[in-house]
């Protein structure tokens, strides 16, 4: 019975997507597990309202939703056309004009339960259990927690009495306390899965953070959490939880739909020959598809003017002095931008751990990160070294003493009683601190400069020698060169991963790299420079035809994306030979910095006021430093594309950092492995971020987690709206919108390759993950074989040429006028 | 020589994010220890899959063997075919011998 319950709860929870915890947060599509049905089937879009809104501002136009209904059914294009009054309407554009003019779409609005008093205190025993006072951790805690609760359940003071007679004497075992509640309820063997089902969906966040943390951490599982559930109904006599019946609207049938239409297109009512022609014409596209019809119009605007804007052929400039490595994070593009106004700069882009998969532990860490990607696992431990004993020394005795005096604040806090003391002495000295930090949120900016200044430096290395052997490095940095498509090398090449700075911000690591594993990408990135400069790694790649020049050295930096300042890391390493291009380098990222940090303000809500920006660079980096500041920077809003192909494709264009730009060079991949390591990875990283923000900002009371300025946090878990209730997932509010404005456009990724087709199909059909985010509408792909070739659009037939922007004639609104 | 002690073999093809409940199956069947190998490729009733990939083990298949005494197997086979009733993946299972049989017991 034990493994059958199980693997019940097993079968119950397979589509529930894993939350990370909030301290390395990781974008994922919170309905990832649906991936395999099609996006119109399983997922959600903006309201008709919404769409209709933007139609009437030509945001959304007929033409893009003439090319909507084609590419969805595309025997539209041989349906013929029909007389309706004094014009010949062909099919697409009658089932396009149908969607403007009625609304047969026909889907409820889908609905949460109400928690009820089990969910609150499930949430709360979850939170004492994973997130236990130092000093009041809960009992038999090593033992699991059902262990824990059954121990303290009975004392529950919020539950009556009779119920906490009735958990006096629960089974040993989770599995064993979950099958006596099934019992005692009369649960039939049949439908133990779907109650087990109905039971997690009332507070998924926990759910799915269980399950992230039985596999990461393992003292923790969703039996044990289900059986909680399950046991507490059955004490307190609640009844099971039910599948939601929602109700159905009954669709108009085809031929109803054209009686509707036909009256909003001419006055004269039509034969019925006309009516039935047009029903069947619109019976190729079923109410349940009109919604998102409007949601790839939407998209298909901006695809077109995508294609439009990096087709213009350009031609790669001249020998650089300076090459810049940047994560493929949109707000990358904006900095590559700026720095190529420097023609001495060249930019790539590339995931921001380099290609360096790493678990690393800084010198003076008490724990690791993952500095890799979500969908692998850490096999390789880098730390780093100090290069001078005496000087590390030092900097960690001053550490030390910070440390202790921390320590005793926090004891000073968190002791029974001590709490009343410390306000009385101390009380004063906080207040007028957080007064200070309130009226000069600079101030916190200073005291951190001066606490790093009055440590004592330390130089250090990392110690890749040790975590990757000499073949492993000479793989990784043959990979990387292959899939960013570097065949050239400039005397310096900087390797900037990225991380962000902000204060009293629980969100701070989904403005980190997600490449990096929600964290900043300055180890990755330190760990790929030390591989490209290994003498013995150059001379492999020299014998494999990839030599990299004696005189060209790489170095690894950081871009900050509040301040948008590049730092350079390791610079004890830096050759004299270098150090004149670095300075210019830095000059010349500095007017960079300063003319992002203002193009980025147009859309930072409070920077401007009538259009114009009112604040300086300097205040707008305050922000990073402002306690009170819940935008301090916007993140990844208006992410919507991804673009795989040599940076010519878009030098020069403003692509307002809302394109995941992956630099890459067919004649650099013979055999297309590093077009398939891109797609199979950077491409699905880049497809959960884009789906985190598409469902936060949809629907932000089921996917999104809710305005920040309510938000407890529970230890480094996550956070709770308010005081009880469900973990919260998804982005908060302030992520996608200002009040009821959203600020992110919710657009499924297109994405656009520069490849051989035939390339780029080989590697969707033999990967399953490719082949459903494509084939099921969950993304879209463009491509073309190279940068004189026409565009094709993948669809349900395979390619078909893409109509240049422009081709279709009507791109406007008089039809719908 | 020491004559062979007969066990059960069951190996398991899931993709890899359908692994953890599986591997919590096996061990919450008693088995002492299981082999896991990402990336596995083929093709089977959802067509075409590559194998191991550089930067995505999530979105490849496992294979997970485990061998344990026959008395255990059957609740074993049990769960698992139960958990993957209607979804991706495939479970073998073949009558094996082990010359160490304290170390699956």
């Amino acid at each position: 019975m034990s493994l059958e319950i199980r693997a019940a709860v097993a079968r119950a929870t397979r589509t529930v997507i894993p939350l990370w915890p909030l301290s390395s947060f990781i974008a994922v599509n919170p309905l990832g597990a649906h991936e395999s049905e099609d996006f119109a089937m399983a997922a959600a879009t903006r309201s008709r309202g919404a769409f209709l809104a933007d139609y009437e501002t030509g945001r959304i136009t007929d033409t893009d939703l003439v090319a909507a209904v084609l590419h969805r059914v595309p025997e539209l294009a041989d349906a013929g056309d029909v007389a309706i009054g004094d014009r010949v309407w062909p099919a697409a554009e009658l089932v396009a004009i149908e969607l403007v003019h009625t609304d047969h779409h026909g889907r409820p609005p889908s609905s949460t339960p109400e928690p009820d008093l089990v969910d609150e205190l499930v949430s709360k025993w979850i939170a004492a259990y994973l997130d236990p006072h130092p000093l009041w951790e809960m009992p038999d805690r090593e033992h699991g927690l059902w262990a824990a609760w059954t121990a303290l359940a009975r004392y529950d003071p919020h539950l009556p009495g009779a119920a906490r007679k009735l958990l006096r004497n629960l089974p040993r075992t989770a599995d064993e306390g979950l099958a006596q509640a099934l019992a005692k309820l009369s649960v039939e063997e049949s439908k133990t899965e779907m109650v087990l089902q109905e039971a997690a969906k009332r507070s998924p966040g926990w759910v799915a953070h269980i399950k992230w943390r039985a596999d990461h951490v393992g003292d923790i599982d969703l039996t044990s959490y289900l059986a909680i559930c399950i046991t507490l109904r059955w004490a307190l006599g609640l009844p099971l939880p039910q599948s939601a019946t929602q109700p159905t609207s009954e669709s108009a049938t085809a031929w109803e739909r054209a009686a509707t239409l036909i009256p909003t297109l001419s006055e004269d009512p039509g034969s019925s020959e006309t009516v039935a022609r047009v029903a069947r014409i619109l019976a190729l596209h079923p109410p349940q598809l009109h919604v998102f019809a409007w949601q790839t119009a939407y998209e298909e605007h901006y695809r077109r003017q995508l294609v439009t804007a990096v087709s213009p052929a350009d031609t790669r400039a001249s020998n650089p002095s300076v090459q810049v490595v940047m994560c493929i994070d949109p707000r990358s593009e904006g900095m590559r931008r700026h720095l190529e106004a420097d023609p001495e700069i060249e930019t790539y882009g590339f995931a921001g751990f380099f290609g360096v998969p790493i678990r690393f532990a800084s010198y003076q860490a008490r724990g690791t990160i993952d500095a890799l990607p979500a969908l692998i696992t850490a096999r390789h431990s880098v730390t780093e070294v100090p290069n001078d004993l005496r000087q590390a020394r030092r900097h960690t005795t001053a550490l030390r003493v910070r440390d202790a005096f921390a320590a005793g604040m926090h004891a000073g806090e968190t002791a029974p009683a001590a709490p009343f003391a410390l306000a009385e002495t101390l009380g004063w000295f906080f207040g007028a601190t957080a007064l200070l930090r309130t009226l000069w949120p600079g101030s916190t900016h200073a005291i951190g400069r001066f606490h790093r200044r009055t440590t004592p430096a330390i130089t250090t290395d990392v110690t890749i020698a040790a975590a990757f052997s000499l073949g492993e490095r000479a793989a990784l940095a043959e990979t990387g060169m292959r899939m960013m498509g570097l065949d050239r090398f400039a005397p310096l090449i900087i390797l900037a991963g990225h991380g962000s700075t902000s204060t009293n911000n629980m969100y701070q690591s989904a403005l980190d790299c997600g490449a990096c594993g929600g964290n900043p990408g300055a180890a990755n990135a330190r760990a790929a420079a030390a591989i490209f400069n290994d003498p013995p790694v150059r001379r492999i790649l020299a014998d494999r035809g990839l030599p990299i020049p004696e005189t060209t050295f790489f170095v690894a930096a950081e871009h900050n994306t509040v301040s948008d300042r590049v730092e350079i890391l390791d610079p004890h390493l830096l050759p004299e030979s270098h150090a004149l291009t670095v300075k210019e380098f830095l000059e010349a990222q500095r007017t960079a910095a300063d003319l992002l940090v203002t193009e980025r303000s147009r859309h930072l809500p409070g920077a401007t006021r009538h259009g114009k920006v009112r604040h300086s660079p300097a205040r707008l980096r305050q922000r990073a430093h402002d306690w009170a500041e819940v935008y301090p920077e916007l993140g990844l809003v208006g992410n919507a594309a991804m673009i795989i192909g040599p940076r010519e494709m878009t030098r020069g264009v403003n692509l307002e950092r809302r394109v995941f730009l992956h630099s890459y060079r067919p004649e650099c991949d013979p055999d297309g492995s590093a077009l398939e390591t891109i797609m199979t990875a950077p491409l699905v990283v880049a497809q959960w971020i884009n789906h985190q923000y598409y469902f936060s900002t949809v629907d932000q009371n089921r996917w999104g987690a809710g305005t920040k300025t309510i938000h407890n946090a529970i230890g480094s878990i996550g956070v709770l709206s308010g005081h009880t209730g469900d973990l919260q997932r998804g982005l908060p509010l302030q992520s996608v919108a200002v009040g009821d404005r959203d600020l992110h456009e919710p657009m499924r990724l297109s994405v656009l390759i520069q490849a051989p087709l035939d390339r780029i199909g080989t590697i969707v059909s033999r990967n399953q993950v490719l082949r459903h985010l494509f084939d099921n509408n969950w993304i879209t792909l463009t491509a073309r074989n190279d940068q004189h070739s026409l565009w094709y659009r993948y669809g349900t037939y395979g390619w078909i040429p893409d109509p240049h922007p422009g081709e279709n004639s009507q791109d406007n609104n008089e039809q719908g006028a | 020589m020491e004559p062979l002690t007969k066990m059960t073999r069951i190996e398991i093809v899931v993709p890899g994010r359908d692994a953890p409940p599986v591997r919590e199956l096996i061990t919450s069947a008693g088995a002492t220890g299981y082999t896991a190998v990402s990336g596995v490729s083929g093709i089977g009733h959802h067509g075409p899959h590559s194998g191991a990939l550089l930067f995505n083990e999530y979105d490849t298949l496992t294979m997970l063997i485990t061998v344990l005494p026959p008395e255990k197997a059957p609740t074993l086979i049990g769960a698992v075919r139960q958990l993957l009733e209607d979804g991706p993946g495939v479970m073998f299972v073949a009558d094996t011998y082990v010359s160490r049989p304290e170390y699956f017991a």
